[in-house]
């Protein structure tokens, strides 16, 4: 990302999430600095809920450590129990300290992101500009909803059968040599006299 | 093993992020920094008065009184985390740290509640500045997070 990148977000609608007041205003602020279009404000996680059930946004940002719902929470709620397009909405779980409990929760519940603190607006916007590109597949299964949790895709591992469409068998493998020139593949499929 | 579907998606944002327009990366984080940095003395000012609760709850070390070490650290970090708080930001960082696994263990100590607290307010009156002080006072609390660990 350069300086002279540009950055669109003035069609974009965030829904920012904080149990914290403050906090939440400056989330706001950062985000209002982005030049968002609309940013909706959420005391609570329930209250974002009620939200989400009747209006789509494009951005989530979430920081809460309500035990009645919680970030992770809010996400599996939203992975598994939104139609889409809603439940594809990317989400940003930000967090100061993540409890050892919480790691694994952070891990399987669906989030695009997990953004620690400190951070920075700069930190910020490269979240948002990466999610703008993200490629990655959403995954539906039994345990687990959400963005492909495999930033890079290097197949199953040895011995194992890939469990998607996608995945490589272990005898294909990834590419390891660089691609053919165009000109090689033309030499390939160019027909040639042969000499019987 | 659970068969998994998966979905090639293209969210709206990544639509309205493509779209021509906007500004340039520089202008939008000059912008969000300016704005940010209004509320930078607000924030100093909930920060300190965190570790003067922080430090009433280490100083009456009442049983019953433990879950509100990581609460009130916790919720330092939310806040300090918007800014370079450095050194302070590491302390209470350690604190949430030596907290959650003393709560996990159930082998609940005091005193390393207290020179986190101590250490904490020691950076705070120096400014946050990174500097030799704050650099042994972070190398004590390592040890301190360290022995927590085992």
């Amino acid at each position: 990302m350069s300086a002279q990148d540009r950055v669109n977000l003035e069609q974009s609608t965030v829904l920012l999430i904080d149990d914290n007041p403050q906090a939440l205003d400056m989330l706001s602020s950062v985000f209002q600095g982005f030049g968002v279009k609309e940013q909706i404000k959420c005391a609570s996680a329930t209250a974002a809920v009620r939200i989400i059930q009747h209006r789509a946004v494009d951005l989530i940002v979430i920081d809460c450590a309500d035990p009645e719902m919680d970030s992770y929470a809010f996400a599996r709620w939203l992975r598994r129990e939104t139609p889409a397009p809603i439940r594809f909405t990317p989400v940003m779980l930000l967090t100061g300290h993540a409890s050892q409990s919480k790691v694994q929760e952070g891990r399987d519940c669906g989030v695009s992101f997990v953004v620690t603190k400190p951070l920075t607006p700069a930190v910020l916007l490269r979240r948002i500009l990466w999610l703008a590109g993200d490629e990655r597949e959403f995954v539906e299964s039994a345990n687990y909803v959400g963005p492909d949790r495999r930033v890079r895709n290097f197949g199953p591992p040895l011995g194992i059968p890939g469990r998607r469409e996608g995945d490589l068998s272990t005898h294909v493998g990834a590419a390891v040599e660089a691609n053919m020139d165009q000109s090689d593949i033309d030499m390939l499929l160019k027909p040639q006299r042969v000499a019987l | 093993m659970t068969e998994a579907r998966t979905l090639k998606i293209k969210t709206s944002l990544a639509r309205q992020m493509a779209q021509p327009g906007g500004r340039t990366v520089a202008e939008v984080e000059r912008r969000a920094n300016e704005r940010l940095d209004r509320h930078r003395d607000d924030v100093m000012i909930t920060v300190a008065g965190t570790i003067t609760e922080l430090e009433l709850v280490a100083s009456a070390a009442a049983p019953g009184s433990e879950p509100q070490v990581y609460k009130l650290a916790s919720s330092l970090l939310d806040m300090a985390g918007f800014f370079d708080t450095g050194p302070l930001y590491d302390a209470g960082y350690s604190l949430c740290e030596v907290a959650d696994r003393m709560a996990v263990s159930g082998a609940w100590n005091w005193p390393s509640v207290q020179v986190h607290v101590r250490a904490m307010r020691m950076i705070l009156t120096g400014g946050c500045q990174a500097d030799a002080t704050s650099d042994a006072l972070l190398m004590g609390l390592r040890s301190v997070a360290a022995k927590a660990r085992t």
